[in-house]
């Protein structure tokens, strides 16, 4: 556990925020992923009351929720909603499911199929049994299905179960779908206030008469094109403009005038770390004239805040803007904080320390954080040591509660204006006895709520007192509505939930104002134990760790550690150039027999050979000398000597060679990445990514041989006799392994043949060999005997060859193209003795499926990662894009859009996307066939290539609309996309074709309809099927990867069947 | 200058066509649906062959039958679950008997053994079957009535050459004691472009040391991953359960 750079508590000294504002900055990144249990410690006096305030709080919040539920109107139709609906029930589920994406389906084919999916899937009528909620209950079905509420008489409609299925049974789909549009256009006046700023201000008045003021927004998701960016900046200026002549006629008092609040992510296309110059310029340019136009008319403006990964970017941007002229002198630019973030109290430190430095008031909304669940998957999948964000909802509300305590105090509200957004009486009534503690007047602060969400909790706060309440409105499109709308509803809609349990009457009073100060003591732990931390994901091993490369403190030492090994100064040169004294990292491989080096001259031309980078090809990496015919069989001798003593070594000591191999890839991580990017051009992501498949194939296959070969198993035999098996080794085995993921791959064959008894021959890439032999290295420290494992490095026509021309070679792990495949396989075959397991992972033309039920924006993201990350260069890469025609006039533009973003470069830098490929034959290869599809399809787009590309095997990263997957012969491995449009009844047959290209290794499918998802999950040959997400990236144990047919024989690799077939099953004793 | 008019008759399928055309359905038919037809089908074979075939079925059933849901973070969904892998041949070269002789005797039976183990485990494990010889026709004809037609085929021996050749065969089961026999096999196969087809050969069959191996099944299927986002519709309502969750 590390120590911490300050005490919570020290917050509250006055003297605290009297630091300089870098000092302060200091403090807020080293806790992005805090450990928990510490920090929490740490906050807990921050919010805890005294019995007094406590008893204070507990009246105040009982009052108020009383008097709530003593108000006809508390219960609004969207409340009702929520109250049968909620969102922890599969109905409540498929309800949002319908309305998010109903209204963006332009055919109506595909919605009435969806319609009638949804409608089949879910156990309605249970929802009716409850007569208690029959009304509530039919009045949902009569808002959803008619447009309008209708009262439903229970005697004259029957019971509810009949009602609900009649409903649904006798109204076709299209009538069902005419209905539910109109629905979610009733939904989304229900949660929009208008869709113009004009309707806005106007709806908005009634409001205001009532003492509420507003912060607007305007509905829209992340840009992902420039266009979007500018179509978000337009949305903006102009509501601005609109606010500003309201704010100027106004009729109501100018101490709460209407706000703006915006989202950095819709002004920017790349709104993210790695991105961080563009930012710091462009949308450092945009947000000024925003800024200067929002001050002329008087409109304050907020920063809405993003996801974890973007908030120091968010706080930088900000602190560059807020030191601007334009907003010198202001004090109405302010931003968001979330209280769920574990660096909030810091930032909010770092925040009042820069206002007090520049004399300008920042108002600082203070929310309890959106995006909790995607927060804590997002590190779970990435390996994070820890979350950001606390894991219990009680914590968050602490954090709330010390985060508004720090900003009541009387030191800080000279510098921030407090608004405390919740719709959580205790949260309310508990600030406000602070606030009278603290001696904070009811102008020192604000409080602030969403539209639609709320109306009868904060009518009775602003009755009671006089004391701002500002509405946050979203204002836009009703089709852009639903994904914010999902969003609160899963916020407030769980059945948990605050905003549900008050309106639910026979829900206890005094069981909704337990302070979480009270709640979160009364816990055995201060973590939440049901969320297992990233690292310890599995039961059973370690989850392999990645740096957060999106955080400084996590990101700037592990790069120092990186830079150690990159050298990318002129010393580094190609050897002839070299004439500074200095020498750069250079690393060497050769043949390692018996563990040592076989080492050939370097004036040996046929055998020594310079590694270039493939990024620059003046750069020289080191140098690896091939083996000879008579190394491999020398080799092959001592692998074939050692296979009996080390299948003879306890499996568990095997096991244990696994782990510490993965615990010396994790020590060695930086030098592995640099030999990622330097060797095999790999960017940051990839090779952070490359060295944690590598530690999770160790770990697992370590894993799956302590619980299924390390004893022998009893079974029965068909004839009833009691049989004890053992799984034994084949004898040697021979890897070969591609260039493309030159450690995982490399080590997920040779692990998985010693796990289980075998020593080893491996044949590496020729082009990847450096990193191999650092492996083999690793993999001789960790205690495998030099004997069981060789390391073979060449050509396949010397060294592939002499080794499966080999008659001593008793089985082969593949994966490579689909050809070479073939080829080893005919010569293992001619050997002329019994045929021996062949494990070989192949090529693929894979491909994805979008209907128009799939959300536009996440369908490009996800098929640009598919399709050009790591140059396109994985097996499972995306090469076919099949779009709905419906949607394809919408998805491909923003396909265009997005990848004019994309950065090519130099692969070690954060800002590149993508880097080279790996050589020219393999850049020749993909330019031929670029200009090939050129004149056959249509070209979409090409992203920019920099300068530097000339330097190095550089192909821009390439779309390409042609009319059908016949016009593609083979898979072609590099960053090129094509996109083929459909019409939706042709699903079956473009399955079909799918099928018979023979090819099987991964699918993606991009659709809302599970009907439409099950069909061809169910029909697709492919190993590897993705729903709603990108195709590649498969994980160890999680996502066992390979394919079928031309794709590869499997078992799949990281998967529960892979080890078996790296041995004999041999019956040792046989008994009646 | 004559014109040859081309016959338009379709040519007849082959056993391989055949098999590719029910391949689909007989896959998704599911292990337990298949299981059910094949322990049935098995009630007809001798005592010995019946066993084996039981065995293959409750083999596979136990070991393969279940989609498995594989670990990992939360908000996606992410099973394993097996399948088969296209129309097998199932090939007895023991068997000693001329054809036309009476059905499964003391001669047949090591055949009929090892090939009803092949033929059941295949088919169990959602593959198509084409099996040749007269063992094969019996077990065939056995099977036959209790799962649709195509799924499994018996060619005479004069087919047996184009059915190897042909594509896309999955593979062969075969039993064989000859080791030089098998090579030639395995070298016939691997001279085949398209896919690598799987040669899964017994060279014991007085023993059975690789049919009669609880993980035998195994050869027989391919594996398939699906991963469903599961927070791409609603967000991820369980885990937001899971933050609110007392211990307690």
């Amino acid at each position: 556990m590390k120590s911490l750079l300050f005490n919570a508590i020290d917050t509250l000294d006055p003297q605290f925020i009297q630091q300089a504002p870098q000092d302060l900055w200091a403090l807020i990144s080293p806790l992005y992923a805090v450990d928990e249990e510490q920090w929490l410690a740490q906050l807990l006096p921050l919010a805890k009351p005294s019995q007094a305030e406590l008893n204070n709080s507990t009246t105040a919040a009982t009052t108020l929720i009383a008097s709530v539920r003593k108000d006809d109107n508390s219960v609004s139709m969207i409340d009702s909603l929520l109250l049968e609906y909620s969102l922890d029930t599969k109905e409540g589920i498929l309800l949002m499911c319908l309305a998010e994406a109903l209204m963006r389906v332009p055919d109506k084919a595909t919605a009435d199929a969806f319609i009638k999916d949804r409608l089949r899937v879910a156990d309605w009528a249970s929802h009716a049994q409850n007569s208690d909620s029959f009304f509530v209950n039919a009045s949902t079905w009569g808002l959803l299905l008619t447009g309008k509420i209708v009262t439903m008489n229970e005697n004259k409609d029957g019971t509810p179960g009949n009602l609900v299925g009649r409903m649904v049974n006798r109204v076709s789909e299209p009538v069902i779908r005419k209905a539910m549009n109109q629905a979610m256009k009733i939904m989304g006046h229900q949660f929009v206030l208008g869709r113009d700023i004009k309707e806005a201000l106007s709806r908005g008045n009634s409001y205001r008469d009532k003492g509420y003021t507003y912060s607007f927004d305007m509905l829209g998701e992340a840009a992902l094109t420039s266009d979007d960016a500018a179509k978000y900046l337009k949305a903006y200026q102009s509501a601005i403009t609109a606010i500003g002549q309201d704010n100027a006629s106004t009729r109501h008092s100018d101490t709460s005038l209407p706000t703006i609040s915006i989202k950095l992510s819709a002004l920017h296309p790349r709104y993210e770390v790695g991105c961080k110059a563009r930012v710091m310029t462009e949308l450092f340019a945009t947000v000024k004239t925003l800024i200067i136009q929002a001050r002329k008319l008087g409109v304050g403006i907020t920063i809405d805040a993003e996801e974890a990964d973007r908030l120091e970017l968010s706080l930088a941007l900000f602190e560059a803007l807020y030191h601007d002229e334009a907003v010198r002198g202001w004090g109405l630019f302010g931003l968001v904080v979330q209280a769920y973030s574990k660096r909030a109290l810091p930032v909010l430190a770092w925040i009042a320390a820069l206002a007090q430095a520049q004399g300008d008031r920042i108002p600082i909304r203070l929310v309890k954080g959106a995006y909790w669940d995607s927060e804590i998957k997002l590190c779970q999948q990435r390996g994070i040591h820890g979350y950001p964000v606390y894991t219990r909802k009680e914590s968050t509300d602490v954090a709330y509660l010390a985060c508004a305590h720090f900003l009541l105090s009387e030191h800080v509200r000279a510098h921030i204006f407090p608004q405390f957004a919740s719709h959580n009486a205790h949260t309310i009534a508990t600030i406000q006895c602070l606030a009278t503690q603290l001696g904070a007047t009811n102008k020192a602060f604000e409080f602030q709520r969403l539209h639609g969400m709320g109306d009868a909790l904060y009518d009775n706060v602003i009755k009671g007192v006089d004391v701002c309440v500002r509405i946050y409105a979203p204002v836009g499109s009703h089709k852009d509505l639903l994904p914010y709308l999902v969003r609160r509803l899963l916020e407030n809609g769980a059945n948990s939930s605050f905003v549900h349990r008050l309106i639910d009457a026979s829900y206890p009073i005094e069981q909704l104002v337990h302070h979480p100060v009270t709640t979160l003591e009364s816990r055995k732990s201060l973590t939440n134990p049901h969320i297992k931390l990233p690292t310890h994901l599995f039961d059973d091993r370690k989850n392999s760790f990645g740096p957060n490369i999106e955080i400084e403190s996590d990101w700037t030492p592990f790069k120092a550690k990186i830079d150690a090994f990159m050298d990318t100064t002129p010393n580094n040169l190609v050897p002839s150039d070299s004439t500074q004294n200095k020498p750069a990292k250079q690393w060497r491989a050769y043949p390692i027999v018996g563990g040592q080096p076989v080492t050939t001259q370097p004036s040996n031309k046929e055998q020594s050979h310079t590694v270039l980078s493939p990024y620059d090809h003046q750069q020289c990496v080191g140098t690896v000398d091939w083996a000879t015919a008579t190394t491999v069989t020398q080799a092959i001798d001592l692998a074939a000597a050692a296979f009996p003593k080390w299948s003879a070594t306890p499996a568990t000591q095997r096991a244990d060679c696994l782990d510490r191999m993965a615990d010396l890839m994790e020590d060695n991580y930086p030098e592995l990445m640099a030999l990622c990017h330097r060797e095999a051009g790999k960017t940051i992501q990839d090779s952070i990514d490359e060295v944690r498949e590598a530690v999770d194939f160790c770990r697992y296959y370590a894993q799956q041989v302590r619980s299924h070969f390390a004893e022998p198993s009893h079974h029965q035999d068909f004839m009833g006799h009691t049989q004890i098996v053992q799984h034994i080794g084949c004898g040697v085995f021979a890897c070969i392994s591609p260039w493309n993921f030159p450690l995982a791959i490399f080590m997920g064959q040779v692990v998985a043949a010693l796990a289980v008894g075998n020593t080893v021959v491996a044949k590496p890439a020729e082009q990847t060999s450096l990193i191999a032999a650092r492996a083999v290295e690793l993999l001789h420290s960790a205690g495998v005997p030099g004997d069981a494992v060789h390391l073979l490095p060449g050509d396949g026509a010397t060294v592939g060859n002499a080794i499966t021309r080999d008659t001593r070679i008793a089985g082969l792990a593949f994966t490579g193209s689909t050809g070479t495949a073939q080829l080893i396989n005919r010569t293992l075959a001619a050997r002329g003795v019994a045929p021996i397991p062949v494990i070989a992972e192949t090529g693929g033309q894979n491909a994805m499926l979008v209907d128009s039920t799939s959300l536009p924006e996440q369908v490009v993201r996800d098929a640009m990662r598919s399709a050009f990350a790591s140059a396109g260069q994985r097996c499972s890469a995306l090469r076919v894009l099949f779009i709905q025609e419906d949607i394809a006039d919408k998805v491909i533009p923003m396909i265009k859009g997005a990848m004019q973003e994309q950065t090519v470069g130099l692969p070690y830098l954060h800002s590149t996307d993508i880097g080279p490929v790996i050589d020219q034959k393999a850049q020749k290869m993909l330019l031929e066939h670029i200009e090939d599809m050129k004149k056959t399809g249509k070209l979409i787009a090409q992203s920019p290539l920099p300068k530097l590309a000339q330097q190095g095997t550089f192909v821009a990263p390439t779309a390409i609309e042609i009319d059908s997957i016949g016009q593609l012969s083979d898979e072609k491995f590099g960053p090129i996309l094509h996109v083929i449009r459909y019409k939706a009844h042709e699903l079956d047959g473009i399955i079909d074709t799918i099928n018979n290209s023979g090819f099987g290794l991964t699918l993606g499918v991009h659709s809302r309809n599970e009907t439409t998802c099950a069909r061809i999950a169910s029909r697709a040959r492919v190993g590897n099927l993705y729903i709603n997400r990108d195709q590649v990236g498969a994980v160890v144990g999680v996502q066992p990867f390979g394919g079928q047919g031309l794709s590869g024989t499997g078992p799949k690799a990281g998967g529960p069947h892979y080890l078996h077939r790296f041995t004999i099953e041999q019956t040792l004793r046989s008994s009646l | 200058m004559t014109t040859v008019m081309q016959a338009t008759m379709q040519k007849p399928a082959t056993p391989l066509q055949t098999a590719g055309s029910v391949f689909e359905a007989w896959n998704a038919l599911g292990f337990n649906a298949r299981a059910h037809a094949l322990v049935q089908a098995a009630q007809s074979l001798p005592e010995q062959p019946q066993k084996m075939a039981l065995w293959q079925l409750a083999n596979a059933q136990k070991k393969l039958a279940q989609t498995q849901t594989m670990p990992g973070p939360t908000g996606e969904l992410n099973e394993l679950s097996n399948l088969g892998r296209g129309c097998f041949l199932c090939l007895s070269l023991i068997d000693p008997s001329p054809i036309g002789q009476s059905p499964i005797d003391h001669s047949t039976e090591p055949s009929a053994i090892g090939l009803a183990g092949q033929i059941f485990t295949a088919l169990v494990t959602g593959n198509p079957v084409i099996t040749a010889g007269q063992v094969g026709q019996i077990l065939m004809e056995a099977i036959a009535p209790f799962v649709a037609q195509g799924v499994i085929q018996h060619i005479a021996d004069s087919e047996l050459d184009a059915t190897i050749e042909a594509s896309p065969l999955a593979g062969i089961a075969l039993l064989c004691d000859d080791a030089a026999a098998v090579n030639a096999f395995n070298m016939r196969l691997a001279a085949k472009d398209g896919l690598i087809a799987q040669l899964v050969a017994e060279t014991n069959s007085a023993t059975l040391s690789t049919i009669a191996q609880p993980h035998y099944a195994l050869r027989f299927v391919t594996e398939r991953t699906v991963s469903i986002n599961t927070t791409a519709i609603g967000g991820n309502a369980t885990l937001l359960e899971l933050g609110s969750l007392n211990e307690e």
